[in-house]
């Protein structure tokens, strides 16, 4: 894919209210974004407001219901908007694909953006209740997570894990780095889970620390009862996201950082 | 100090080339790779369900794992074919259709998985250890060891 000719562009559906908070469920380790973000849209019955019409991916559309639709479409309602991609994203064409969706919430005034996903747990098998870590943006949504200060006013309830030294590799990575540039608030809630097996587990433990910061009830009772079936559902494309992952060398994660 | 520049920029023209290079060699062998090994992840003739493996080798052991959704236990199978391949098979507790994930295109009932796995160092069979959590399969086997050499 040569660089001098891409394009990328968000086509809009419907109406995109501003203000909203703006939600990433991407592929990554465990599929725990993508799988936390096809709960949130049925359980809070978003719709399709926009999607990414773009040739650094590959030729493809996504049909349902008969019709046809991009691979990377952005849900929403008046709160909430949620980026969600159907394809594991190319390694190549990640950084303009993510670049593109932070600077249309950007454009959008979301007022934080919450990537969620999952962390890479080697002993996942014998973790009962996968643990959440928070990484923000900022040293004050740090502050404010770890429930040293407040933000905007607020407080939080009960402080959250934070991740404090270490790599992060692959979509969040870039959510995190781009708001961070742009300034926009950003907290990833990164659940740990399997990193090549789909984990609604660890998918449901991620929305729970969502609600726990934004203050809204998430079900995710359907979520963990249809555990098995989504895993077999997710199979192809976590396959497919596996050998992205590794294109993008994932598993620097598992590196010790050198502080320089 | 111009010629500084000029000569960092050859070999930033170079670094480039090579890159180019290498991403079209990467892209070929992808797809030539593709071709021959992409297929589908389900086979409606012999109505099995290929699952999710990985394979993981530490220096004392091999780690073969499956994600192994709606299995039954007690029909969990894993045989060891020749030296180097991992046979896993399990029976399903529902039978699994295309068209309960919407698919009416292609037609499939499904009441098996079935995959083989490459055991990529030599292992001792006999010794291993086989353990089946969550609908997750994993066998341990050690690896096989060779004689000590001493340090003198």
């Amino acid at each position: 894919m040569s660089s001098t000719t891409n394009y990328i562009r968000i086509i809009e559906r419907k109406p995109v209210s501003s203000g909203a908070v703006m939600l990433y469920g991407l592929p990554d380790v465990g599929l725990v974004g993508v799988i936390a973000a096809s709960h949130m849209v049925s359980e809070f019955n978003l719709e399709e407001v926009a999607f990414v019409d773009t040739d650094m991916l590959p030729p493809m559309i996504v049909l349902h219901k008969g019709t046809p639709h991009t691979p990377i479409r952005i849900f929403g309602n008046n709160e909430l908007l949620l980026a969600v991609s159907e394809i594991a994203i190319p390694a190549d064409s990640i950084h303009r694909i993510i670049r593109s969706l932070v600077k249309w919430g950007k454009e959008k005034e979301a007022r934080i953006m919450i990537p969620l996903g999952g962390i890479p747990a080697p002993n996942r098998q014998e973790i009962t209740e996968p643990k959440v870590f928070a990484v923000a943006s900022s040293p004050q949504l740090v502050e404010w997570l770890e429930g040293k200060a407040e933000w905007k006013g607020r407080r939080v309830d009960e402080p959250f894990n934070i991740l404090q030294e270490g790599y992060m590799v692959g979509p969040y990575a870039l959510v995190l780095q781009y708001c961070m540039q742009e300034n926009i608030p950003a907290v990833a809630f990164l659940s740990q889970a399997f990193y090549n097996y789909p984990d609604p587990q660890a998918a449901a433990m991620a929305l729970k620390a969502l609600s726990k910061l934004m203050g809204i009830q998430i079900d995710v009772s359907q979520l963990l009862e249809k555990g098995e079936e989504i895993r077999l559902k997710a199979r192809d494309i976590m396959k497919r996201t596996t050998k992205e992952l590794a294109k993008m060398r994932k598993t620097q994660e598992y590196d010790i950082p050198l502080y320089v | 100090m111009a010629s500084k520049k000029r000569r960092r920029s050859l070999l930033d023209l170079i670094d480039e080339y090579m890159r180019t290079i290498e991403e079209e060699i990467e892209e070929r062998f992808e797809a030539l790779h593709n071709l021959f090994f992409e297929r589908p992840s389900w086979n409606a003739r012999t109505r099995t369900i290929e699952p999710l493996c990985n394979v993981l080798v530490t220096p004392d052991e091999v780690v073969v794992t499956a994600d192994l959704p709606y299995a039954k236990e007690d029909t969990v199978k894993v045989k060891l074919l020749g030296d180097d391949v991992l046979e896993i098979s399990a029976e399903m507790k529902r039978k699994i259709c295309l068209e309960d994930f919407g698919i009416t295109h292609h037609e499939g009932e499904f009441s098996e998985f079935h995959c083989r796995v490459n055991i990529p160092v030599p292992v001792s069979a006999e010794a291993k250890r086989v353990s089946f959590k969550n609908g997750i399969l994993e066998v341990r086997l050690p690896r096989k060891r060779g004689y000590e050499i001493k340090i003198e």
